[in-house]
């Protein structure tokens, strides 16, 4: 039997749960406006994972990059959710993201 | 020669995300019963997952098994979404019957509260939308 299909989909759930962990603090923290930063990590990963030998690393980091890549898609929404009073809501100013000029001019994605 | 497993793993998780966030919020708002399709994930979801152990490589074993344990996660997803309609957290179909009795309770919402744009994270603090409107937080 192969055991190694159903220990990658345990480990999807255990990440996406991190992502919802990381998107709350990184939302918190930073703001919603650091988005592009997780995605290109995501994307990053992905293209890393068609490098790695091993099929299971490279299934583990292509999971993780995807759920990188839904986690900055989540960003705004979970901006808009602090905003509304469901989640708890950062009064500090947040740190600007290095280019934000341009990450101003792009909308940020959500599913 | 690249490995691929990575992307096709990518692949199958994030359109499983996809699909818990839109086909979810679809399915709970035409379905007058949230019970049969959550039957229907959850018999898919086991399929996929008992199909996982006899796949021929780690890509189709892993992306069985992600798919497949999304699908349980998005039957346990069709609750919470029944929830957030009820709640008025998420906008409430008035063709369901189910959606119907929500509104006429009075709390849930034909709006999508998360359709806007949130304000400016560099600004200071600026009252959240419950403290200046606590009818439509």
């Amino acid at each position: 039997m192969m055991w190694e299909g159903l220990a990658i989909g345990l480990f999807s759930l255990g990440i996406i749960g991190f992502g919802f962990f990381w998107v709350i603090r990184m939302e918190y923290y930073l703001g919603y406006l650091w988005w592009p930063y997780p995605l290109l990590f995501g994307i990053g990963m992905i293209a890393l994972s068609l490098f790695v030998a091993d099929a299971g690393w490279s299934a583990l980091l292509g999971v993780t990059g995807a759920s990188f890549i839904w986690g900055a898609t989540e960003l705004k929404e979970q901006a808009v959710r602090a905003e509304l009073g469901w989640f708890r809501r950062n009064p500090r100013p947040k740190p600007l993201p290095p280019f934000v000029s341009i990450i101003r001019k792009i909308k940020a994605p959500h599913l | 020669m690249l490995q691929t497993s990575g992307l096709w793993l990518a692949l199958a998780t994030f359109l499983s995300i996809w699909w818990g966030h839109v086909g979810v919020r679809w399915l709970e708002a035409h379905s007058a019963d949230i019970r049969p399709p959550m039957v229907i994930l959850i018999i898919a979801g086991l399929i996929l997952n008992v199909a996982a152990l006899f796949a021929p490589s780690i890509a189709i074993g892993g992306v069985c098994s992600v798919v497949g344990i999304s699908l349980w996660w998005d039957a346990f997803e069709l609750v919470r979404q029944d929830r957030r309609v009820r709640h008025g957290h998420a906008p409430a179909n008035p063709n369901n019957p189910r959606h119907a009795r929500y509104l006429a309770e009075g709390k849930a919402t034909l709006h999508d509260p998360l359709d806007r744009e949130p304000s400016d994270p560099s600004e200071a603090e600026q009252p959240t939308v419950r403290e200046r409107n606590p009818e439509l937080a």
